[in-house]
């Protein structure tokens, strides 16, 4: 390995033309995703991008690294497939809200409870966009779409706490146009070791439009949006004057310095706590009664797959008392034929 | 004249199962076919006809969901398109090995793999040869028109009662999303549940009291006891055979080349045999509208006439295996298709006759 990784973002551009309606929310998330990479210290060759089917999983074709376009749904079999086979490389995995959480809504909390070591990033526009607008798994209740002119009648998954749920140990949410934001979520992500879930709430211009803009809308966003920061306070509002505390078995968006409530009482962010209580409670937060979360909610320590499996394999082949052919042959009952 | 519209194929499916009188739609997106699930969406069945149209997380979700619908005795449906087909194949055995009927509808793109979203025929072996698991046959209908699949939708039903067998229409992508006019039939009520007892009531799951219990199930773990259930699945694919077999024939009267295609590649060969009837040629053209049972015997007969077959396909070459089948030899069979997506025109077509099997 070199001494010295110096990349930029453009060393993971690659020479396709990228075929992403214009203003789509993905151009954005791209960006984040190379620059995350060109800051990673790992070599080029390492990086692996395998996707499923859908908008986003177009993304191998504009990555300047090894990639694989996969089967609906199926993207996260195979990424566990690649990266058990050769645990050296760093696989991104990218997929939609379709792709990973209703075809492939199973393999998807399989690689999740594995924990495999692979980043995975979840596109969230609430929407089929590459078959042109019915609605998905993540689509709010009652939403009109192609497929659901009169309102869906289901009640969509929560990507957080699906992760959390399966007893996954990293989740972390962040949104296309925070170019920055995700950049850092997403080095915070490859750094842990196991599977970690980014959810990125993204904008399809064309079968969603605005579909986050309740929580994007600059004029209110800073008291619709908090960014969670391991080990400090969850305070919010354009002045940070706001916070959350837990009361009565919920949490709750208050003033600090009105009816009674000071810092002190504001609850303090801890992403390593292992049962995941709070953070399921985190990742549940929304409009209107509360802000929604950001940043990494869940990274605890666990047991990796892929470390595991080799380290099993080591383990076997050295107390195994057959070191060659030889003691094979001689591992048995054996005869002589005259 | 009826009630006259120029309308999509995908749409008039959709139009279709609600006029026949279809109990139940379980789908998923897929192009080119997401016309089917999104008409019904629109003309919201449930309230007219109380027929349920359900979106599901996938293909593997909607075969299995028509499998439950199908074992209550119900005309129960769903479509895709080939990489979903390929997803049902599963269910689709099964269906076949529990005796249930329903109806599935593949609108056909270029493969393999994720491929294309252009029009193709290459799940001709998928449909014909089995695509799932085990000895069992789909009955077959190719449709070469939007009327067709108007018409097939009620026919596929009626056949796969007759034969509690799932029925498939193989359609693809031009007839899918090409529009034409089309005569809709008149509206025919969804079945009572007393008329469900009456057509199924040995084997439905009508949750009606007095009634001898049945598990529907391909599972037969006595081997001769599954060779038994084959010998009755196979005795049932024979009459098929000898009273299913549907086809259609263009100039073959004095023909000595005969063009053999099906769906939308028979609608290119009619433009092929009129261009070959201009020169002077005697060029016919037979379409198989069913695709198991295929029409061996009139193409075996043909063969005693005839100089030679070319079977044209967007494929390949796959249904030219049952019609050399058919000819068993006793003249020249070739294929002529383009592929992956591609659509062959009718010059391509009169090009391939002439160097294949006229010999100029």
């Amino acid at each position: 390995m070199d001494d010295q990784i110096t990349y930029t973002q453009k060393d993971f551009k690659s020479e396709n033309e990228v075929r992403w309606c214009p203003g789509c929310g993905d151009h954005a998330i791209m960006n984040s995703i190379q620059r995350a990479m060109a800051n990673l210290g790992r070599k080029h060759e390492d990086f692996a991008v395998i996707s499923g089917i859908g908008c986003s999983s177009r993304f191998p074709y504009y990555m300047s690294t090894f990639g694989f376009h996969t089967i609906h749904g199926r993207a996260s079999a195979v990424a566990s497939g690649v990266k058990c086979a050769n645990p050296n490389l760093c696989i991104w995995q990218i997929t939609g809200d379709g792709d990973a959480l209703a075809i492939g809504g199973n393999h998807f909390i399989h690689l999740v409870r594995r924990n495999i070591d692979i980043n995975l990033v979840l596109f969230n526009n609430k929407i089929y966009g590459l078959t042109k607008g019915q609605y998905s798994p993540t689509t709010d209740r009652g939403a009109i779409t192609k497929s659901s002119p009169f309102g869906t009648i289901e009640d969509p998954f929560n990507p957080g706490k699906l992760v959390i749920g399966a007893g996954g140990n990293f989740f972390a949410r962040s949104i296309d146009s925070n170019v920055k934001f995700t950049q850092e979520v997403f080095e915070e992500a490859a750094r842990h070791e196991g599977t970690s879930v980014c959810e990125v709430l993204q904008n399809c211009v064309i079968f969603n439009d605005g579909v986050h803009n309740a929580i994007t809308d600059p004029e209110f966003r800073a008291d619709r949006q908090l960014f969670l920061k391991h080990g400090e306070k969850m305070i919010f509002g354009a002045n940070n004057e706001k916070g959350i505390v837990f009361e009565k078995g919920r949490l709750k968006a208050v003033t600090i310095g009105q009816d009674g409530y000071t810092l002190d009482d504001i609850l303090v962010h801890d992403a390593e706590e292992p049962t995941g209580w709070l953070q399921m409670l985190l990742c549940s937060m929304g409009l209107p009664e509360l802000p929604v979360a950001f940043g990494v909610i869940r990274s605890v320590k666990a047991p990796v797959y892929d470390q595991v499996l080799v380290e099993q394999i080591e383990e076997v082949k050295a107390s195994s008392p057959i070191k060659c052919m030889d003691d094979l042959l001689n591992s048995g009952d054996t005869w002589e034929v005259k | 004249m009826g009630d006259v519209r120029l309308m999509k194929g995908n749409e008039v499916i959709a139009e279709a199962a609600i006029r026949c009188g279809c109990d139940g739609y379980f789908g998923y997106p897929i192009t080119p076919q997401s016309e089917v699930l999104e008409t019904l969406a629109i003309r919201r069945p449930w309230e007219e006809t109380g027929m349920v149209v359900l979106q599901a997380e996938s293909e593997t979700a909607s075969i299995n969901m028509l499998y439950g619908a199908a074992s209550t005795g119900k005309k129960v449906m769903t479509s895709s398109s080939s990489p979903g087909i390929s997803l049902m194949a599963e269910g689709i055995s099964y269906l076949a090995g529990a005796e249930l009927p329903c109806l599935i509808v593949n609108v056909q793109r270029g493969g393999p793999g994720l491929g294309t979203i252009q029009p193709s025929q290459a799940d001709y072996f998928q449909t014909c040869k089995g695509g799932g698991h085990g000895d069992y046959k789909l009955i077959v209908l190719a449709p070469a028109s939007v009327q067709e699949m108007y018409d097939f939708v009620e026919l596929g039903f009626e056949l796969a009662f007759k034969y509690k067998n799932p029925a498939i229409i193989l359609s693809d992508g031009v007839i899918g999303q090409m529009m034409e006019k089309v005569e809709l039939g008149e509206y025919k009520p969804r079945w009572t549940a007393e008329q469900i007892q009456e057509i199924s009531g040995s084997w439905a799951c009508l949750g009606k009291a007095g009634r001898e219990r049945h598990i529907s199930t391909s599972l037969e773990l006595d081997p001769y006891g599954m060779e038994k259930n084959n010998l009755r699945f196979q005795a049932k694919y024979r009459e098929m055979e000898a009273k299913e077999v549907r086809y259609e024939m263009f100039d073959c009267e004095d023909a000595e080349y005969i063009l053999v295609a099906f769906g939308s590649s028979a609608r290119i060969c009619q433009k092929t045999v009129e261009i070959a009837r201009s020169k002077g040629l005697k060029v016919g053209l037979l379409r198989p509208i069913t695709l198991f049972p295929f029409p061996t015997p009139i193409i075996r007969e043909l063969a005693g006439t005839v100089k030679g077959f070319l079977s044209v396909e967007m494929n390949a070459g796959q249904m030219v295996e049952d019609v050399r089948l058919a000819v068993n030899g006793k003249v020249p069979v070739e294929h002529f298709g383009r592929y992956g997506g591609v659509i062959h025109t009718p010059e391509e077509v009169f090009d391939a006759l002439k160097q294949k099997l006229i010999g100029e």
